[in-house]
This record gives structure tokens, C-alpha cells and sequence, in this order.
């Protein structure tokens, strides 16, 4: 058995097992264990609250709209997720190894001038927010260690899947492919968990609001 | 309490003798006493984007990172990954120890107690919307446990615990309500064995704000309500919940339900407060395992706002203008913004808003135990030029809102930065201007403070010419 | 370069008579000369042509330079459709030989010299100070400076060692690594290079946007210059960015320019250009490429180990106040004026807005 065949054999299955098995434990944790405990009788709908909140946040607060710094945030991290998501389940690659690996996706993969288009977006956000970490006091303050290791982890899977481009080496698909299971083995025990939890944290604080008959 | 602006900032007090090893268990168990799905979603959330800051007056004021809102709770954020989080089995495993030590406790008490209100504005600027101030809460129940917060809220705490109330027994409630009653020759009533509803005061009221305390039996008489003070649940305030004391606060909240209920009362009114408005309105029903419906926990601005909207209550028109100040935990966290404007508009005062106001307002810096806890007085003030600002631009006559504690901090930065407005009571203008049958309230006597409102209310006028007057002074100082 | 020129007659000639060709062409059917009845005789006939080799060599060359005659056929819509054969593309093919290229050969030495002169410079002369830091901190360069500066130089190296890597790859990395390990540096290279590229033209434009202020030509640039920059001893007198740093900031603008407009026009070669554009394209790259990546040695290691405490400006953002004094003494009197008339420019310049 080749390196290759390794790596899209036994170790794509248990990197993708440890991501799903540890991702949802995870959720459950969060989800199902601890207090709950009983809440007012509410004033408003905490059903509308949360959906309020889930969906109002995706744009930046009001009283930040002068603000450069959530002007910043908020085009780079929509640049980076933006462009991310469309390389992760429209590049062409990608549509043929989850084809044959998991789901028959139903859509076509994008041509080669939309993928280099998402790449550009995704990298120019994610450069821009990672230099951040490091430049910006507050940011670089409140910066873990893990947001470091995920950052970077994501750059180097981004550069290696678009180095394997020319689909040319089997080696550098073997190497994006290596990278991207140390990914998904890293994902459940990191902030890269946000990818899951966002709706839960704003959908609580909506929640608590929409209960309250106020609004967040 | 004057020695605000001078007190020598000392980095941290400690209470109760303690090995520190204690501490660090206490405060990580105090930490995640309470965690479930909310506090488990908001800890697994933040992508560290830092824009909380923008939104802390603190952080603001001071430019200072250190205030930005989800640094102040770091240590135990650390902590709880290793020690609380889905995968501490896998860090045991690995031999990874909770990093939380006594010097970081330390440390952040500073960050915890001083520099937090729990005013929840950076929540509204979080794009994963986390309630931070949920869990600077949380970070006070271990800090509490960890006998780690700052002296004079420890002190404030104590006699709340031992003397039912900080501000006294209920001998001393009694006898003050009894002078209140002299002063202004109005009958408060006191101890009814059966009443419709239980009325609630704030210690700052029955210490300083006697007017305050006469107007609002004032209002509640012409609405014909069937009321009473009770001696041994006069107290809203709650000092368990702004100190992280967890028994506390689930004590001094069931002793003002129980006797509610014992009482027959139906409504329990919260007086002029936030905290106490978060504490019971919206948490009382966690010691009960289930929401309180057999009593409508109200606040004093909320009964007055419909009575106005019933049109059982009229105010005779002041007139000028009025900036609002918007207490968060009322306003912001407790969803009564319309109800203090609909009383402005009752009064016929033009309502001129700050920028930033309603639900988007800055803090008055004081609430979240900050005021109690004199060693932040300095940074107080610098985040109270923010507000200043606010309330300059608007050019408005009267500056008034409808929390103690607000009141309290304003009035004192107010008089520590010189500034030429005053803080006033929109109860007080209430009482002040109602159209009633009810007897008037006599002028205050000997007895009484000097801070009496209804003088400022009346002294309006000549507060607004001053204004113009004295508004040329900032830039003169630059 | 001589080669050019000797050349140069021979290519105008042959455009010429290309051109005469060309226009002689409509008319070939009715002509009687020779080739023309070649020409159309070949044209008759099916199959393949001139498998009878009726024809020169000359002639199936100049065929296959202009696609006359059905011989050539590229992508339509191509600028060139029809030629097969650039006989331009020798001399380029000459100069981007890997192994006699003089831009391989000059640029290596060149890149190896500047850094044998940096190390000199640091065993002789070590780092500049200015002195004890004064404990007062001043703001240097904003937030946004911050980022976009960190930005740029992050895909300023990536594109440099990817570039460097296709560009000395055959003389210098294949003989250490093999021929097969080399050619997947270089696709990868290739198309990491290729991706970052529209990236670092971005961040370029932010660069230019946010640094231009300052970096415009002063008298004080003269006397900064006379001083020998204070490298070698003594203090030399400098605004907001002093002569090297500016001329850092225009080679960085023009060089960086040049690399993005003709990394543009080798990106999109059916679209943007001709061939001939893409082998002036490229050798402009290398040339502009070698120029930046060479001052930017120079530009690290002053940011750096050169300099103390000038690091800690494009991090923090602040610095001290002796370093200024230092080394850009007009900036911080201009500065502290602001300050004291009221202008809060110490502390409080605000972040990032």
C-alpha cells in the first residue's frame, strides 16, 4: 500500500471518524449536560429573540458601522469564510473526492477562474486576520494559542490544496491530504468548533432577550 | 464614599483565611456552578476577533487592551478547558493540569470586579453574540468562593448577610420609614398583614433620597393600590448578585417572594434599580425550579408607564428639554426602554436622546458592584467622559433617569469632574408634578437631607441657564 | 544585448517581407507566379500538404510563423491566431536559458553579495541604537499600517521563494534534489505563485495607499544622504521616512508594480497579450523580482537586527521617543508639536480608525 493510497484509504476514515465521533460529542456536551435552569415568565417570544439574534448578528452592530476596525473584521471574515466554503464544496476536486468518499453532491463544481476567485478571497482574509493576531494589542492579547494553530493550520491546508492544483503529483495530493486529516483530528478540540456552535451562542443570548422583551 | 477620586488603587484584596490551593478549587468550581447549554455555547464560541472591545466604555475611555470585555475573564476561560470542557478526561489523560493559579486570580480581580458592570453592551457587538456579562457573573461566583474580591463589596456583603440589608436591620426600616412619614407628612404603610402589593426600596433611597421614597407612596396611593413596606423584605437591592455570593442572592430573592406570598400580594414592586430588577424579574424563578407566576414582579417605571398609558395618571407639563440616561440592567438587559419615555412624555418634557442611548447606551459605570467598590472610582471617571459627552451634545435642560445606583454614580462623578448638570429622579419629577387629590407632600423639615430632589426639580430652570453659561469651560480648559 | 541589435535588421526585414506577404495573400489564386500555383495547388489537393516536400524549408518556416495555409492552428480567439512559431521567442529563450542565462547567473551573485555586504555591515558596525530608551512611547504606525504592511510581507516572501524557486530551481535545486522532486517544487511553486499573485497586486495597492504620505522628496533627503544615512557614525536628520526609506517605499511601489502588471499579463496570456509581450513580460519580472527581493534584504535586516527598536514600531505600533530622536528627528518634533497644541497625537491617535 502506497503512502498515497494510506492516506485516502484507513487514514481519511479514522481522521473523518475522529472528526464526526469527537465534533458531535462535543456538541452534545455543551447541548445536553449541566443546569437549565427554570427561566421568567417571558414578556416576549424567545423563539423570535434567538432567531432574531442569530440572524441580525451577521451583520455588524449598529453603532460599529464607523467603525474600522468591525468594518475590517467583518469584510475579511466574510472574504475568508466566503471564499473557504465555495472551495471546500464547489472546487473541482473537491466535488470528485466527496463523490466518491461520501455523498453524491448535486451540484456541478465551479471552472477553474471561480476557484482561483475563492482562493484569492479566502487567502486575503485569512492573511489579513491572522496578521491581525498580531499586530492589534487587543487582539493579540485575548489571541490562545489555539487560534495560532488553527489559523495556520487552515493557511497551510488552503496552500497545499491550491499547490496540488496542477493535479500533477500524486505527492502533493497526498500532502494536502494528510494536512486536511490533521485538520479534521484537530477541529473537534479547538475553536474551529465555532463552525458549530454560533448559532447555539447567539441563539441563547436571543433567547434571553427575546424573553426579556428586549433585543441582542 | 467622597474619597472616590483619591483612593490609592492597590491591585487586590483578599478575604477569608484560606490555602490558596482552596481558592483556585473554589473559584473553578464557583465558575462553572451554574454552566449548562447557555454558558457551554458562549465558552465555545468566541473566535477572538476583539470586538467586544469596542463596544467597553472601558476599554474605550482608557485605550487600555486589558479591559477588553472577554480578556477579564481569561483565567478561568483557560482553565475550564482543561479541567470542565467535554474533553478534560483527554488532558487528564495527557497530564495536562488546570492552569488556573492564585496570582492570576489575583490579578483579575481587578479585571472582574473593577472594570466590569455586566452592562451586556459588548454582547450587542459580539458577531457570535456571547453574553459576556453572563459570564463575568459567572467569574464573580468563583471569585466569591475563592474569597478573593474587593474589601468594601465583601464589607457590603456581610451586612447584607448579618444585618438583613446593607443598609440596616429591620428595627432601623422601620424607624426611618417612620421619620419619612414625619418629613413629609404622607402615611406610609408598614407591615400590613395582608396587602395586594409589596412595595421594595433601595438603601441609597431610604439613606439619602427620602423624597424620593415619599413620592413614590405618593403615586402609589392616588393609584389606589391596596400596598404595604414590610420590615422584614423591604430590600431589592442584591448584593449576592453583584458579588458572585450565589447563596445570597437566592436567599435575599425567595425572602422578598415568600413574603410576598405570605402577604396575599399579587404584584411585588421593584423600586428604582437595575440590578435588583435582573435579579428578581428575570432570576428568581431559578430558586423556585420554576417561573413565578403566581406574583407580577414589576418595576416602579413599568407600573407608572401603564398607569399613564390607563390614563390613571396625569403629570402637570414641565416643560424644557430632558436628556435620558438608560440604565442598562432595565433598559439594555431588562426590556423596559419604552416605559422611563412614555413618563418623559407624560411630564410634556421634550426628549432630547443621547448618542449612544436606548439599548445601545453607555453605562452609567457605577452598576455591577463597580460603585460600591471604591478603588475603581478613578477609572469610573474616565469612562464617565463618555457619557458626559453624551449628555453635552444633546444641549438638554434636565438629566434624568430612573436607577438608584445610576443616579448615585452620576451625582458623584458629576460633583468629582464638575460638571454643570444634575442627575435627576424621573420618580421625583413624578411625584413632583402628578395631577392628584392626594394631600400635598409637606416641604421637608429639619430632618431632612439636603439632597432633597424636589428643590432640584423646582431648580431646573435655573440649572439649564447655567448651562450655557458654564458650557464654554471645557474648551477653555483645553 | 548586442545579439539584439545584429538581429534587429534581420527581424525588420523579415517582418517586411511577412508583412508584403501577408498582403499579397488575397490575391494569391489569381496570381501565376510560382508559389502561388503551389500554393493553391497544395490548397486543392486533399490530405495533408506538401507531402510531395515540394516545398522549401523557407517556406513551410514562414507558413508556420504566420498559419498561412491551413498549416497552423491555435486556440481561436488567440491575439496571434495563427502563428505557431515566434522566431522572437529565440533571443528570450536565450536570456532564460537556466543554465547561461546572465539573469539567473547576475541575479544569484547579485542576491549573494547584498547579503555577504549585510553581514559585513553587521560585524562591523552591529546594530544601531539611539541611546537609553526614554520611556515615552510614541505612535509610529497606525493599526491598518500594521496589517497591511504584515500582510504584504507575508506573501511578499511566499511569492518570493516560490519565485526564486521557479527561477533558480534547474540550475541550483535540481541537481541537489533530482529531477522528480524538483518538478513537483515546481508545480506546486507554480501554482501557489500564480495564486498569490492578484493577492500581493492587493495588498500592494493598500501598501501604496496607506505609506504614501511621507514618502515624497524632501531637501532633508539631501543632507540625510551627506550624513551617509548615520550608517557609518553621527546623526543624520530625517522627516517621517528617511532617503532609503523612500526609496525602499518607490522601488517597492514601482518594482512591485511591474511585477504585478506583468504577472497579470503571464496569468492571462490568451487573453492580455501577445507572445511577444509574455517574453518581455517575463524577463521584466525576473528583473523587477531580483530588484525587490534584494532591497528587501536590506529592508529586513534594518527592520530588524539592524536597527534597535524599530521592530517594535511595526508590531506595537509605538516607539520610543529617543529612537525618533534618532533617527527621524523632524518627524518627532512635528509630532510632539501636534501633541502639545492639542492635537492628542501621543497615546491616543486612534487605532485602526
Amino acid at each position: 500500500m502506497t503512502l498515497l493510497e494510506l492516506l485516502e484509504g484507513p487514514l481519511w476514515i479514522a481522521s473523518a471518524s475522529i472528526f464526526v465521533v469527537f465534533a458531535a460529542f462535543r456538541l452534545i456536551v455543551i447541548l445536553f449536560t449541566g443546569r437549565r435552569e427554570a427561566e421568567a415568565r417571558p414578556v416576549g417570544s424567545p423563539f423570535l429573540g434567538a432567531l432574531r439574534t442569530i440572524l441580525g448578528h451577521f451583520l455588524p452592530w449598529r453603532r460599529l458601522l464607523g467603525n474600522g476596525k468591525a468594518w475590517f473584521v467583518t469584510i475579511a471574515g466574510y472574504s475568508f469564510h466566503i471564499g473557504l466554503f465555495v472551495l471546500l464544496l464547489f472546487a473541482a476536486p473537491h466535488v470528485e473526492f466527496i463523490r466518491e468518499k461520501i455523498v453524491n453532491l448535486p451540484w456541478d463544481p465551479i471552472p477553474r477562474w471561480g476557484f482561483i476567485l475563492s482562493a484569492q478571497f479566502a487567502f486575503a482574509g485569512l492573511i489579513t486576520l491572522w496578521v491581525r493576531r498580531f499586530v492589534d494589542p487587543v487582539v493579540r492579547l485575548i489571541s490562545r494559542p489555539d487560534d495560532h494553530v488553527a489559523a495556520g493550520l487552515t493557511f497551510i491546508v488552503m496552500l497545499t490544496g491550491c499547490m496540488a492544483l496542477g493535479e500533477q503529483s500524486a505527492f502533493l495530493r497526498g500532502l494536502h491530504l494528510g494536512l486536511v486529516e490533521l485538520w479534521l483530528i484537530y477541529f473537534p478540540f479547538s475553536s474551529l468548533m465555532h463552525t458549530f456552535t454560533w448559532p447555539f451562542s447567539r441563539g441563547f443570548t436571543g433567547a434571553m432577550a427575546g424573553r426579556r422583551g428586549t433585543r441582542a | 464614599m467622597t474619597s472616590d477620586t483619591t483612593e490609592k488603587h492597590r491591585s487586590f484584596d483578599k478575604q477569608r483565611d484560606l490555602p490558596d490551593e482552596v481558592r483556585v478549587e473554589n473559584a473553578m468550581a464557583g465558575f462553572v456552578a451554574e454552566f449548562g447549554p447557555k454558558a457551554q455555547s458562549w465558552m465555545n464560541a468566541c473566535v477572538r476577533c476583539g470586538l467586544c472591545a469596542e463596544a467597553c466604555h472601558f476599554y474605550l475611555a482608557t485605550g487600555e487592551e486589558k479591559y477588553t470585555p472577554i480578556h477579564k475573564i481569561k483565567p478561568f476561560e483557560d482553565a475550564y478547558a482543561l479541567t470542565h470542557g467535554p474533553f478534560s478526561w483527554l488532558h487528564g489523560l495527557l497530564g495536562r493540569k488546570p492552569k488556573l493559579t492564585i496570582e492570576e486570580l489575583e490579578e483579575w480581580e481587578e479585571l472582574i470586579y473593577d472594570s466590569c458592570n455586566m452592562c451586556g453592551r459588548c454582547t450587542l457587538a459580539c458577531p457570535m453574540g456571547i453574553d459576556i456579562a453572563s459570564l463575568v457573573k459567572d467569574a464573580r461566583r468563583g471569585m466569591y468562593a475563592a474569597g478573593l474580591l474587593p474589601d468594601r463589596l465583601a464589607r457590603i456583603v456581610r451586612n447584607a448577610e448579618k444585618q438583613h440589608s446593607p443598609f440596616g436591620s429591620p428595627e432601623d426600616f422601620r424607624k426611618t420609614i417612620k421619620e419619612i412619614e414625619r418629613e413629609y407628612g404622607i402615611p406610609l404603610p408598614l407591615d400590613k398583614p395582608k396587602a395586594d402589593v409589596l412595595m421594595t426600596l433601595t438603601p441609597e433611597a431610604l439613606e439619602n433620597r427620602h423624597f424620593g421614597v415619599a413620592s413614590m407612596a405618593r403615586v402609589l396611593h392616588h393609584l389606589g393600590l391596596d400596598w404595604t413596606f414590610c420590615s422584614d423584605a423591604f430590600e431589592a437591592t442584591n448584593f449576592g448578585y453583584l458579588s458572585g455570593n450565589m447563596e445570597l442572592q437566592g436567599a435575599l430573592t425567595v425572602r422578598l417572594i415568600d413574603k410576598a406570598r405570605e402577604i396575599g400580594a399579587s404584584m411585588l414592586i421593584v423600586p428604582e434599580c437595575g440590578h435588583a430588577w435582573g435579579a428578581t424579574r428575570w432570576e428568581a424563578a431559578k430558586w423556585y425550579g420554576a417561573p413565578v407566576d403566581d406574583i407580577r414582579i414589576r418595576h416602579i417605571v413599568e407600573v407608572l408607564a401603564d398607569a399613564v398609558e390607563d390614563g390613571k395618571l396625569e403629570c402637570r407639563p414641565v416643560g424644557e428639554s430632558a436628556t435620558f440616561h438608560d440604565p442598562c440592567q432595565q433598559i439594555r438587559r431588562g426590556g423596559l426602554e419604552e416605559k422611563p419615555r412614555i413618563l418623559m412624555r407624560a411630564l410634556g418634557m421634550e426628549l432630547r436622546e443621547m448618542d449612544p442611548h436606548g439599548l445601545d447606551a453607555f453605562c452609567c459605570g457605577g452598576g455591577g458592584g463597580v460603585l460600591a467598590n471604591e478603588r475603581a472610582g478613578p477609572l469610573r471617571l474616565k469612562a464617565f467622559e463618555l457619557k458626559k459627552r453624551a449628555v453635552e451634545e444633546t444641549g438638554a435642560d434636565h438629566f434624568v433617569t430612573s436607577c438608584n445606583i445610576c443616579e448615585m454614580t452620576l451625582g458623584r462623578d458629576i460633583e468629582a469632574t464638575g460638571f454643570d448638570k444634575q442627575i435627576e429622579s424621573l420618580i421625583d419629577l413624578i411625584g413632583a408634578n402628578m395631577i392628584t387629590d392626594q394631600p400635598p407632600l409637606k416641604a421637608p423639615g429639619r430632618g431632612a437631607k439636603p439632597k432633597g430632589a424636589g428643590k432640584r426639580a423646582a431648580g431646573a430652570k435655573k440649572a439649564g441657564k447655567g448651562r450655557s453659561a458654564t458650557r464654554r469651560k471645557p474648551a477653555a480648559k483645553k | 544585448m548586442a545579439i539584439n541589435k545584429r538581429h534587429s535588421a534581420v527581424r525588420l526585414l523579415w517582418s517586411l517581407f511577412l508583412l508584403a506577404f501577408l498582403m499579397a495573400m488575397p490575391a494569391l489564386t489569381g496570381n501565376d507566379s510560382l508559389l502561388a500555383q503551389e500554393s493553391s495547388a497544395a490548397r486543392a489537393e486533399p490530405g495533408p500538404p506538401n507531402t510531395l516536400g515540394k516545398r522549401s524549408d523557407a517556406e513551410i518556416w514562414h507558413d508556420l510563423r504566420l498559419g498561412a495555409g491551413g498549416i497552423a492552428n491555435p486556440p481561436t480567439g488567440s491575439r496571434e491566431a495563427g502563428a505557431v512559431i515566434n522566431a522572437e521567442g529565440w533571443e528570450w529563450a536565450k536570456l532564460r536559458n537556466p543554465e547561461k542565462s546572465p539573469i539567473v547567473h547576475y541575479g544569484a551573485w547579485g542576491l549573494l553579495a547584498i547579503l555577504g555586504l549585510l553581514v559585513l555591515f553587521y560585524l562591523i558596525r552591529g546594530p544601531v541604537g539611539h541611546g537609553e530608551d526614554s520611556g515615552r512611547r510614541i505612535l509610529r504606525f497606525r493599526l491598518s499600517q500594521r496589517v497591511v504592511h504584515w500582510s504584504i510581507a507575508f506573501v511578499f516572501i511566499l511569492m518570493g521563494l516560490t519565485g526564486l524557486s521557479i527561477l533558480f530551481g534547474r540550475p541550483f535545486i535540481l541537481p541537489l534534489i533530482g529531477k522528480e522532486a524538483h518538478s513537483i517544487l515546481l508545480t506546486a511553486a507554480m501554482q501557489a505563485h500564480n495564486l498569490f499573485g492578484p493577492i500581493f497586486a492587493l495588498f500592494l495597492l493598500g501598501l501604496f495607499v496607506h505609506f504614501l504620505r511621507g514618502n515624497f522628496p524632501s531637501l532633508v533627503d539631501i543632507k540625510w544622504l551627506l550624513k551617509g544615512g548615520g550608517f557609518f557614525g553621527g546623526h543624520a536628520p530625517a522627516g517621517r521616512y528617511n532617503l532609503g526609506e523612500k526609496a525602499w517605499f518607490w522601488t517597492a511601489v514601482i518594482a512591485g508594480g511591474a511585477l504585478s502588471v506583468t504577472g497579470f499579463l503571464m496569468l492571462f496570456p490568451d487573453y492580455l497579450a501577445t507572445r511577444n509581450t509574455i517574453h518581455l513580460s517575463e524577463l521584466i519580472h525576473a528583473i523587477a523580482a531580483l530588484v525587490m527581493i534584494g532591497f528587501s534584504l536590506g529592508h529586513i535586516y534594518l527592520g530588524t537586527i539592524g536597527t534597535r527598536g524599530t521592530l517594535k514600531g511595526m508590531v506595537d505600533g509605538y516607539v520610543d521617543e529617543n529612537w525618533a530622536r534618532a533617527h527621524h528627528d523632524r518627524w518627532l518634533e512635528e509630532e510632539l508639536e501636534k501633541a502639545e497644541s492639542g492635537d492628542q497625537a501621543r497615546e491616543t491617535a486612534e487605532e485602526g480608525a
